[in-house]
Order: C-alpha cells, then sequence, then structure tokens
C-alpha cells in the first residue's frame, strides 16, 4: 500500500534527483515526505491530528490510507461523509484534497481546497505513511 | 500629575464624567484596559488546540481559523454534547516603575514594586445554541477589590452557501464598541494584550473609541463576512443607566453621561488567507454625542472617529509565527460641554493614535513582541491642564515583551485545561502628557514612568 502513495511524488522526480536517487533512494523521498509534512502542518493540522485517536474539529488522520470513510470511532462525521462510501485510495485523496465540497457535498469540512497538485501528492505520501 | 490614583479621586462628579472620555487612559490604560482574555472553554467545544486560533497558543491574538470562529457567533463545535460553556482566568503581576509615583496608583497598594492581583474572571464562553454563542466575562479587580461585568459579547450569526461561496450573516449585542471585531488592530484587541494595572502603559489622553465607553453602554450590530475575505458591519450604542452602571459594578461616579441617538459604529475590512500567511486592511468610525449631566437641552460633546489599520501574520508551519499590526485613529471633538463649563478652551480639536507592534514566537511557546504607540492632539491648556505640560496631551514610547506559553498546544500536558503565560513587559516612554521632561510641573519626567510589568496569566 505504501508504494501506492510513493509514486505520485516520484513521478516528478527531475532529472537532478536521479543521481541522489541512485545512490540513496531515502533522501529523495524524505525530501518529500518533509514538504508533505509541511503542507500538513500549514493547511490540515489545526483541525486534524495524526496521533492515534485524537479527534479534533476533524478526525483523526493516522491510518487514514486505505481506510473507509466516516469510520473513527468517536467522531461525529456528517450524514453527508457517512453516506460517501469512499475508501481513501491516493486518487480519493487527491480529488477530495483538491475540493472538498465536490467531493463530498453537504460535507462539514470547511476548507476550500489545494490547488497545488504536487503539494497534495507530498501531502497524500505523507498521510500514506502514518501507521 | 494626573495618575490612575489622582483621577481615581478627583474630585466633583460632574467633572469627572466631563473630562472622564478625553482622559479615558488615565484609568485604561494605566488600569488594565488591555483587559486579558484567553477562554479554554472554546478549545473544549471545537476539539482545538489553543495555538489553532491564537497567534502564540494564547489569547487573544487571533489567527484567521480563530477570527473565523468568533465571526460564526463562537458555535463551532466538533459535533459532541455535554460541553460546559465556562471558563476562569487569573492575571497576577510585580509591577515597578522608574521612579516611585507622587501617590500610591490605589488603595492598599504601594507607591512602587506592587504585588498585585490584577484579575479574576469567570467566563460564559462558547455555544449556547446552533446559531448563538457568547463570551460574557465577570472580573474580580484585585487592585480596586470590586467585581464587575467585564467585555459581554453575544453573537447570533447564520452561515449560507451563495453561488458555492461562503457567508456569514450575524448580529453582535456587546458592551464595548470594537470588543466585537475580529482582528487584533483595533484598541479593545490590540497590543499589549495585558498591561500594568497599577504602572503605566500609556498617556493620559485617548479617544473615546479607545477605552472611553467601555462596559457603560450596550450595543447592537449587523455584519457580513463574504467568501472568508470581505468583512461588514455597522452598529449603534446607548448609553446604561447609572443605575444599571451601578448593578454591573462600574459605579455610579464614573457614568460617562448619555449618548445621543445618533451613536454609530462601522466597520470595513479584507482578509486575504493564504494558510501560511494572510493579510488583512481595514477602515473603521465612531460617531457619538455625549451629554455629561443627561439633562435635557444641555450641551454635549461630539466626537468623530475614523480609524485606519492593517494587519500581516506568517505562520506558515506554525513553528516560526511573525505578526505585523497596525492602526491609526483620528478623532474629531466638538467640545460644547466643556467650554459652557470652562473646562477646555477650545470647542474644537483633534486627537490621533498611532500604533504599530510586531512579533514573533517560535514553536508557539517563546514568544518577542515590540511595539510603538504615538498619542498626538491639539494643545488646550484648560483641557490638558493638571498633569499636563504646555496645554499638550501627546504621548509616545515603546512597549516591549517576551513571553513563555509553555501549554495550548496538541501534545501539551494537561490539555485543553492548562493554560498558562508567563510575561516580562518593559513600558519606555519618549514623552508623556506634553513633554518629555517635568510634564507634571513637580519634576517628574517621562522616563520615571518607565514600567516593568512580570505577570502570571493563568486560565482553564
Amino acid at each position: 500500500m505504501m508504494s501506492l502513495f510513493v509514486l505520485p511524488a516520484a513521478r516528478r522526480l527531475s532529472a537532478a534527483c536521479v543521481l541522489p536517487l541512485l545512490l540513496s533512494a531515502a533522501p529523495v523521498f524524505a525530501a518529500d515526505l518533509r514538504h508533505g509534512e509541511d503542507v500538513f502542518a500549514q493547511e490540515c493540522a489545526e483541525c486534524h491530528s495524526v496521533r492515534e485517536g485524537k479527534n479534533k474539529k476533524g478526525p483523526s488522520l493516522f491510518a487514514v490510507a486505505g481506510r473507509r470513510a466516516a469510520t473513527v470511532s468517536d467522531f461525529a462525521y456528517s450524514d453527508a461523509m457517512r453516506q460517501a462510501g469512499i475508501v481513501w485510495t491516493p486518487a480519493a485523496l487527491d480529488a477530495y484534497l483538491a475540493n472538498p465540497r465536490k467531493a463530498v457535498p453537504g460535507g462539514k469540512m470547511k476548507y476550500d481546497g489545494l490547488a497545488d497538485t504536487h503539494d497534495r501528492e507530498d501531502l497524500i505520501a505523507y498521510l500514506a505513511g502514518l501507521k | 500629575m494626573m495618575n490612575q490614583s489622582n483621577s481615581r479621586r478627583a474630585t466633583g462628579r460632574r467633572a469627572r464624567r466631563r473630562t472622564a472620555l478625553l482622559l479615558a487612559s488615565s484609568a485604561a490604560l494605566c488600569g488594565g484596559m488591555q483587559s486579558a482574555h484567553a477562554v479554554p472553554s472554546f478549545a473544549r467545544q471545537t476539539g482545538q488546540d489553543c495555538a489553532a486560533c491564537h497567534v502564540g497558543a494564547y489569547g487573544p491574538q487571533l489567527t484567521p481559523y480563530g477570527m473565523k470562529f468568533k465571526i460564526g457567533g463562537y458555535t463551532d463545535t466538533d459535533g459532541k454534547d455535554g460541553k460546559l460553556p465556562l471558563s476562569a482566568m487569573v492575571l497576577a503581576a510585580f509591577t515597578r516603575t522608574a521612579k516611585d509615583q507622587a501617590d500610591p496608583p490605589a488603595d492598599h497598594t504601594h507607591r512602587n514594586d506592587n504585588l498585585t492581583l490584577d484579575e479574576a474572571s469567570i467566563f460564559l464562553a462558547g455555544r449556547l445554541s446552533d446559531k448563538i454563542g457568547a463570551f460574557v466575562q465577570a472580573t474580580y479587580d484585585g487592585v480596586e477589590q470590586r467585581s464587575s461585568l467585564d467585555h459581554a459579547d453575544i453573537r447570533l450569526a447564520h452561515t449560507l452557501d451563495l453561488g458555492g461561496k461562503e457567508a456569514v450573516f450575524g448580529i453582535s449585542v456587546n458592551n464595548n464598541p470594537g470588543v466585537q471585531d475580529p482582528f487584533n488592530t483595533l484598541p479593545t484587541w490590540g497590543f499589549p494584550y495585558v498591561g500594568p494595572a497599577v504602572g503605566f502603559g500609556g498617556g493620559d489622553a485617548a479617544t473615546l473609541f479607545n477605552g472611553g465607553l467601555e462596559h457603560r453602554v450596550l450595543g447592537a450590530s449587523a455584519y457580513a463576512f463574504l467568501d472568508n475575505s470581505l468583512y461588514a458591519e455597522v452598529g449603534t450604542y446607548r448609553s446604561l443607566s447609572p443605575a444599571v452602571q451601578s448593578r454591573t459594578g462600574q459605579g455610579r461616579d464614573e457614568d460617562i453621561g448619555r449618548l445621543g441617538g445618533g451613536t454609530a459604529y462601522w466597520r470595513l475590512a479584507w482578509l486575504q488567507d493564504w494558510k501560511k500567511q494572510n493579510f488583512s486592511a481595514g477602515l473603521f468610525g465612531f460617531n457619538a454625542n455625549v451629554q455629561p449631566d443627561r439633562v435635557g437641552g444641555a450641551p454635549s460633546n461630539k466626537y468623530h472617529d475614523l480609524g485606519v489599520d492593517a494587519s500581516y501574520q506568517f505562520l506558515g508551519t506554525r513553528e516560526h509565527v511573525g505578526t505585523l499590526y497596525t492602526s491609526y485613529i483620528r478623532e474629531r471633538q466638538t467640545r460644547n460641554d466643556l467650554i459652557a463649563n470652562g473646562e477646555a478652551d477650545n470647542r474644537k480639536g483633534t486627537l490621533n493614535e498611532f500604533r504599530i507592534n510586531a512579533s514573533y514566537y517560535y514553536r508557539q511557546t517563546w514568544g518577542v513582541s515590540a511595539g510603538r504607540f504615538a498619542t498626538r492632539g491639539n494643545r488646550d491648556a484648560a483641557l490638558y491642564g493638571d498633569g499636563y505640560a504646555n496645554g499638550s496631551p501627546d504621548s509616545s514610547g515603546t512597549v516591549l515583551q517576551a513571553d513563555w506559553t509553555p501549554w495550548g498546544k496538541e501534545d501539551s500536558w494537561a490539555a485543553p485545561w492548562a493554560n498558562l503565560r508567563l510575561g516580562l513587559q518593559y513600558t519606555m516612554f519618549d514623552k508623556f502628557n506634553g513633554a518629555r521632561r517635568n510634564y507634571d510641573g513637580n519634576g517628574r519626567d517621562a522616563k520615571d514612568n518607565n514600567t516593568l510589568f512580570l505577570f502570571a496569566w493563568t486560565s482553564f
């Protein structure tokens, strides 16, 4: 499952990154994850925690990758999210992060969306590592 | 000198009423006008950390998230029931002035080196229903040794979807013009967010909008916040009767008088929120006609306050946070009552206030702030007589602060119940009540009022 989330970030490696990738994949991968973590801190952390069982205004995002939507215990989801039938695959996360209101009409997340594709990729990669 | 003690003890109720507005800061800036606020019940209601709504993980400096929570009527919630909208707060301080004050600033205090319980407050703060929320504070003032109704702001807010854009419409009923404002640029919520009750935080002269009416009026305003950007508000105020002021703990003797029917407050601002950073720019105005004697046909004093403000916040990943705020208020006064009673020489006059301040917080824990303030006005030997030099209301200075806020973050101990800020603040004066030197005629210089303020501020 992890590889599914790493791929989007890896796809945009530039030529300058190839050598370090050959020498060691870890630095490049970590850099993207670090950016994803920063994106999370800037865009998401006000309302979401990455700690298991820590719900804030939004549910905990610990182990969100591959999880069925609206299944975190002790969190009051909107009816729209409960009925959305979403599984948080990379594609589903990408669509939701790009435009939450369009992806889940009637949902209660007050977020306009993350427009930058690379930011979404790195964020999704970071979320995939939360296990 | 016209210090807090002297202003409190000024003889003659009529004279006090007339001059109280023009000398608002004698009780306000020296008497804790920057009333402190941090309300953990909001954090418990929303499930958020204090740091989500507040720069430095402690009130009242709001992030855009906090601004929107306030605009939304304090009603946002994590969806769980059983949250009590109650909080409490205590502020204690040690205050030292560069030179002993002429008299103790209040009963039970010393001329210098005072250890005081400045405020002990309880709050009704939070969601009362789906669309109604409140921020109501009752405070025991340990310096004055009395309790009173402090800031009160009760709101009704409704959110709509207008063509795919969010629009919030609301009504605020409150007791202090500006207390309902979501930005930290206006005087009510401006830097410094806490100040010395028994030292000096500014000169004695202040605009009416800068605390001149606080807690002695009741007003209502309607506001709209469109697409998370455009904020517009308009409202009006009425003065509370002396009897009501007495019942709410404000005291009859310092009644401001009666506000005329045309009292108006308006506000227009733009907020641009990019999450990593944001800025705002705005205009505001306050017009009031104050009749100190509350007698029909008696002369009144007119105040026309017009202000401009702007702010910038860099939030980034919240590890390094920087803010910059500024405001300018220009007040035009028409002093018919003061002239009629020989308490002013000039019927017309102006008073202008400028503020600019910046802060930096590391990991929402360690903070440093610096601010400049300047009050300038037309000279008037009668109005700015005792305690002033040259008939001038001018004061200016610098405020520096360093503080430590150990809790209020996601992983903090006892979150969201335990909240604490320890701070060291130093206010330096270039000019005080019209002069750099000997402003009071008794040899006291502006720098003699430099005030060291060491505070411990906790809420739960």
